[in-house]
């Protein structure tokens, strides 16, 4: 075992074909969570785990939440129902005031493929890039 | 930059795959209609670089600590939302962190 080296198979790895926007090339993820840490997760880059991303339910913020994903996105993922699809949305910490979603740009995941992408939905418009989280 | 002169009804065609046609004028809106293979993404450009820096100054690591939550993780799974009820977090089994065994040293 190499804990800094960990590949992730099965269940916790996440491809995203097209990666973020901005991180094109980063096309492989773990998904990993702490216990304490819920309902956040981490997608941590597997070629270099120095990097992750915080993400969370979208709903956790904005419970009406609905994205409009576009057909060639839902065609491209393969999604054939609502109950195929896993959706969170990156997190910013921000050390000097309340961390923030970006509803803006959801990260799609088939559940079943484990495959992935950060989609830019029709009403994009509509969501803010920088919604504050409900902090207690 | 390469600059074309195209009239609405016209084309161009980009690495023999990606066609850009110009559909209409609608005063000083033109609306373009575009034909690529589904690997190539195609985004408005002001929406992809707001999203693009988000994420960039999003990127941190899994030492970071984390915003306590006014609204307690149970009453996101009980929402009526259908999506909610897709998103469960508890459905994709991601792996569990296992605490270093040295003390982390925080950047």
């Amino acid at each position: 075992m190499e804990p800094e080296k960990k590949v992730a198979t099965g269940e916790n790895h996440l491809r995203l074909p097209f990666g973020l926007l901005g991180f094109e090339r980063v096309k492989n993820y773990a998904l990993l969570t702490r216990p304490h840490e819920e309902p956040f997760f981490w997608l941590q880059m597997l070629e270099d785990a120095k990097h992750a991303f915080l993400i969370v339910s979208p709903f956790i913020a904005v419970p009406d939440y609905e994205p409009e994903i576009s057909q060639q996105d839902v065609d491209y993922l393969g999604l054939t129902s609502p109950a195929d699809s896993l959706i969170y949305n990156i997190v910013t910490l921000r050390g000097s005031g309340p961390a923030t979603i970006n509803l803006k740009g959801p990260i799609v995941i088939n559940r079943h493929t484990m495959i992935g992408k950060q989609v830019i939905p029709n009403n994009a418009a509509t969501f803010s890039l920088h919604h504050p989280l409900p902090v207690s | 930059m390469l600059i074309l002169s195209r009239k609405p009804g016209e084309s161009i065609v980009i690495d023999g795959r990606i066609i850009v046609k110009i559909v209409r004028l609608e005063g000083d809106l033109v609306k373009l209609g575009i034909e690529a293979p589904v690997e190539i993404p195609v985004h408005r450009q002001e929406v992809y670089a707001e999203i693009q820096k988000n994420n960039q100054e999003a990127m941190t690591n899994t030492k970071a600590s984390l915003p306590r939550l006014a609204v307690p993780a149970a009453s996101a799974k009980g929402s009526k939302n259908k999506a909610a009820a897709a998103s469960n977090p508890a459905s994709p089994k991601p792996s569990v962190i296992s605490e270093p065994k040295t003390p982390a040293t925080r950047v």
